[in-house]
């Protein structure tokens, strides 16, 4: 039995196969060594679609899309939205998670870590 | 000059090698002994805290921005009561600074009261001054005491102590580098006189804060000598390296449990003082390692000629605020839990400018730092069994509004008003939503004053008080609302206004994991409406936001919230204050349809954000929500994602070549790395 952790609401990394994986419907998104945003599909979004404009003008409540847009991540398996970012237009993408998978197959094979329920616990001394 | 150095400050918060004395002394605290001990550092100082809110003056003082603290005789932070984490990084750096400068000339001495609010020096920013004491036991210094607040005066160009249109230091009134300034346990009545000078504004304000920071002080340190006649010095001296290295041992045990790799954030502001401008106001690298963090600014956007920027401890300080109440909350405050944790600052970036740059609005810039680290440690820590304290970013937004000249007691103020900053939305949370109005992120236990000490305290009629609906970024769970207030110039002919934000063309905060920031905070005000007339005819009919908004009682004025000062008469709209609402979290599809309805009802989302963020299906006058529907619906946007959805490399290909246009990038730096393009000249 391969050993998965979740490294966000709906992303998973199986620790045995080194590939990210969606949460909600385990399809596979790439090799867990690359950023995983590369296995999602992309939407640029107005922000206005999100935050409403409330009243006429430069100040609005909503933010200005010539400044920053909305980028959404979904899954291309169940069109689940696992990420997320506010971006200037052309800004590029950030790659947020990096796990170092070497280190952690380290631990877990060393006993210090163990996987329960997907999530990492410190084995005690 | 000697001013401290990068490295020297860096090396201040990191805990001192224990001494002989204090190693021998460790076998004097024993198990149980030592867990009364600890407990009974807590009591003097909540103790002390209670003592520093009543008796401060300043809005801020009274709500609890504040932090009062104990430190061993090298300076080390043992334990804080806390208020304001942020101030925990300043004393240790002051105090180890007045070790290694002043022990000779003027001396160190029992009964000494000594004083900075200088950034340069180790602050947050001049606003924030900390009055230090020594503690002194059979003639040997065993320790220090120190309270910390927050004035909202300094003698700046602006009143409020926070000058918008401040373009170096020497526009930021009074900036006091580490001074001694009483002994024998008295005030200097020449310093007092400094303060009321600078201070002359708001003298009463100045003045009590000041003498309430060293009675704070000094309260706690007449606990620990009354601790050391009782327990034994040797127990206290003890006490204290054992609590550093408790506080240590517990940082390294919860960083061990994250999976080492590299987390990143970035993060944009609008603003700086008056100028408008994309900054990119954090880059954070955060490299995990072992039981240790790496926390690099490196990408962070060139410092400005304003006063948005920061000194590093006093970004340092900002993470505090972040760590101290979410990572290490069961831990004491202390210097030990940030020795694993080690900063890279470039130098002439906003987060760590030049001598001469002005940093009384740092708390502004650090809006990045503030939220990147939320964000960074929230995916470190989500694949571990500590997934349930992760959250979202706070708002972030600090929109703070201060007002003054001549109350209606007919004493000079200029204060800044403690109810929009301390109702605050808390970032959404990985099991639930942020809670609605939960504080400051700044000072997590602040407290909103009621309305009627508003009005009793300043010049201003405050008729209306609510959630602001829409304002927590939406989100499986939804980041908690923010408030709306809506205040007038009342009692007197005419009072002067500014505010202090940024935010208003974009938000700070990243959300996590698929849910959305908060909206952004224009400064809006209701143009030549007479607000006293205005709710005498409304009579019992309440005022909304809603409908303030839409102009219903008059043409609505929508500018940047941060706003210089100006003069507002009798009666007149000063603005109405908005808090800013948390971060979202999680895909909003996934959010339980009937929470959608829950808030409905509550008024805090909208049926628009309903409809199109969430894709409930709701029936407004039943004041119900369609399951079946809202499931058809929900599913037709996952499918209308896949649809639109490019898949990443094709995507890049189009996004790459974007880019804002050049008057947006004034302030940015080179596009799209942030070097910064030119020096920046202040004579």
């Amino acid at each position: 039995m391969s050993r998965t952790i979740l490294v966000g609401e709906n992303l998973a990394m199986n620790v045995d196969t080194e590939r990210w994986t969606c949460a909600a419907c385990t399809r596979e998104l790439g090799p867990a060594r690359e950023n995983f945003k590369h296995g999602l599909l992309v939407h640029e979004r107005d922000p206005r679609e999100i935050h409403p404009p409330l009243i006429e003008g430069p100040f609005t409540f909503s933010p200005d899309p010539t400044w920053i847009r909305i980028l959404e991540f979904y899954c291309p398996g169940c069109g689940v939205q696992i990420e997320t970012e506010y971006l200037p237009p052309g800004h590029p993408v950030t790659n947020t998670t990096e796990i170092d998978v070497d280190a952690l197959k380290r631990r877990l094979g060393a006993g210090e870590l163990v996987i329960e329920n997907g999530r990492l616990k410190v084995v005690d001394a | 000059m000697s001013i401290p150095t990068l490295e020297e400050k860096l090396r201040a918060l990191k805990v001192s090698a224990p001494t002989a004395i204090e190693e021998a002394c460790l076998a004097k605290v024993s198990r149980g002994d030592y867990e009364i001990g600890v407990q009974r550092t807590a009591d003097i100082l909540d103790e002390g805290y209670e003592v520093f809110m009543r008796s401060c003056r300043s809005s801020m003082g009274i709500a609890g921005d504040s932090i009062v603290a104990i430190f061993n005789a090298a300076g080390d932070l043992v334990n804080a009561s806390a208020g304001t984490y942020l101030h925990a990084v300043i004393p240790p750096i002051v105090i180890k600074y007045i070790l290694s400068r002043y022990r000779e000339n003027p001396g160190i001495e029992d009964g000494d009261i000594w004083y900075t609010n200088d950034a340069l020096y180790g602050g947050i920013h001049n606003p924030d001054q900390v009055a230090i004491v020594p503690v002194f036991y059979d003639a040997e210094l065993i320790g220090w005491t120190a309270a910390l607040s927050h004035t909202t005066e300094t003698g700046a160009k602006e009143p409020g102590g926070m000058p918008l249109s401040a373009t170096s230091r020497f526009d930021e009134g009074m900036n006091l580098p580490p001074t001694k300034i009483g002994k024998n346990f008295r005030l200097n009545e020449d310093i007092i006189e400094l303060f009321a000078a600078f201070g002359i504004r708001a003298e009463q304000m100045v003045t009590v804060d000041l003498k309430a920071r060293a009675t704070a002080a000094d309260r706690v340190r007449t606990r620990l000598v009354e601790m050391c006649d009782r327990e034994g010095v040797d127990f206290v001296r003890g006490l204290f390296r054992k609590m550093l290295m408790e506080a240590e041992s517990g940082a390294r045990r919860r960083l061990r449990a994250w999976p080492d790799g590299v987390y990143r954030c970035v993060n944009f502001s609008d603003a700086a003082g008056l100028e408008r401008g994309l900054i990119r106001n954090c880059a954070m690298t955060m490299t995990k390692k072992g039981d240790t963090l790496l926390v690099d600014f490196s990408g962070t956007s060139p410092e400005n000629l304003s006063s948005y920027n920061a000194h590093p401890q006093a970004v340092v300080g900002h993470l505090a605020n972040y760590i101290y109440e979410y990572v290490f909350h069961d831990l004491p405050i202390s210097s030990a839990t940030f020795q694993p944790i080690d900063f890279v600052f470039p130098e002439g970036s906003c987060l760590s400018p030049t001598p001469r740059a002005a940093t009384s609005n740092s708390v502004m810039i650090c809006t990045g730092a503030m939220s990147a680290i939320a964000n960074c440690i929230g995916r470190a820590r989500f694949a571990t069994s500590e997934w349930r304290q992760v959250t979202a970013s706070m708002g972030n937004g600090g929109n703070a509004s201060v007002i003054a000249g001549l109350s209606q007691w007919n004493v000079p103020f200029a204060d800044m008003l403690a109810y929009p900053i301390n109702t605050e939305g808390q970032g959404a949370r990985a099991c639930c939503d942020g809670m609605n109005a939960y504080g400051f992120p700044w000072c997590a236990f602040g407290r909103a004053p009621d309305v009627e000490s508003m009005e009793n305290e300043f010049p201003m009629l405050v008729p209306f008080s609510q959630h602001w609906p829409d304002s927590g970024g939406h989100g499986k769970f939804r980041g908690g609302v923010g408030t709306a207030q809506f205040w007038s110039a009342h009692h007197v002919p005419m009072v002067f206004f500014m505010s202090i934000a940024d935010n208003s063309t974009i938000q700070t905060p990243q959300p996590l994991f698929g849910g959305y920031a908060p909206p952004t905070v224009p400064g809006v005000t209701l143009k030549g409406v007479n607000v006293t007339e205005l709710v005498g005819k409304l009579g019992s009919t309440p005022l909304d936001f809603k409908s303030l908004i839409e102009g219903k009682y008059g043409e609505l004025v929508a500018e940047p919230y941060g706003r210089s000062v100006r003069p507002v008469g009798e009666e007149q709209t000063l603005t109405i204050g908005l808090s800013t609402g948390g971060a979202g979290y999680g895909d909003p599809l996934e959010r339980d349809p009937r929470d959608v309805e829950r808030d409905l009802v509550a008024g805090l989302v909208s049926e628009w954000s309903a409809t199109h963020v969430y894709k409930v299906v709701w029936d407004p006058k039943k004041e119900r929500v369609d399951l079946d529907a809202t499931a058809k619906a929900r599913a037709d946007e996952r499918r209308a994602r896949l649809e639109r959805g490019k898949p990443f490399h094709e995507f890049v290909k189009g996004w790459s070549e974007k880019k804002p246009p050049a008057d947006v990038l004034q302030l940015y730096g080179s596009w799209p790395d942030a070097k910064p393009l030119q020096p920046v000249f202040r004579p």
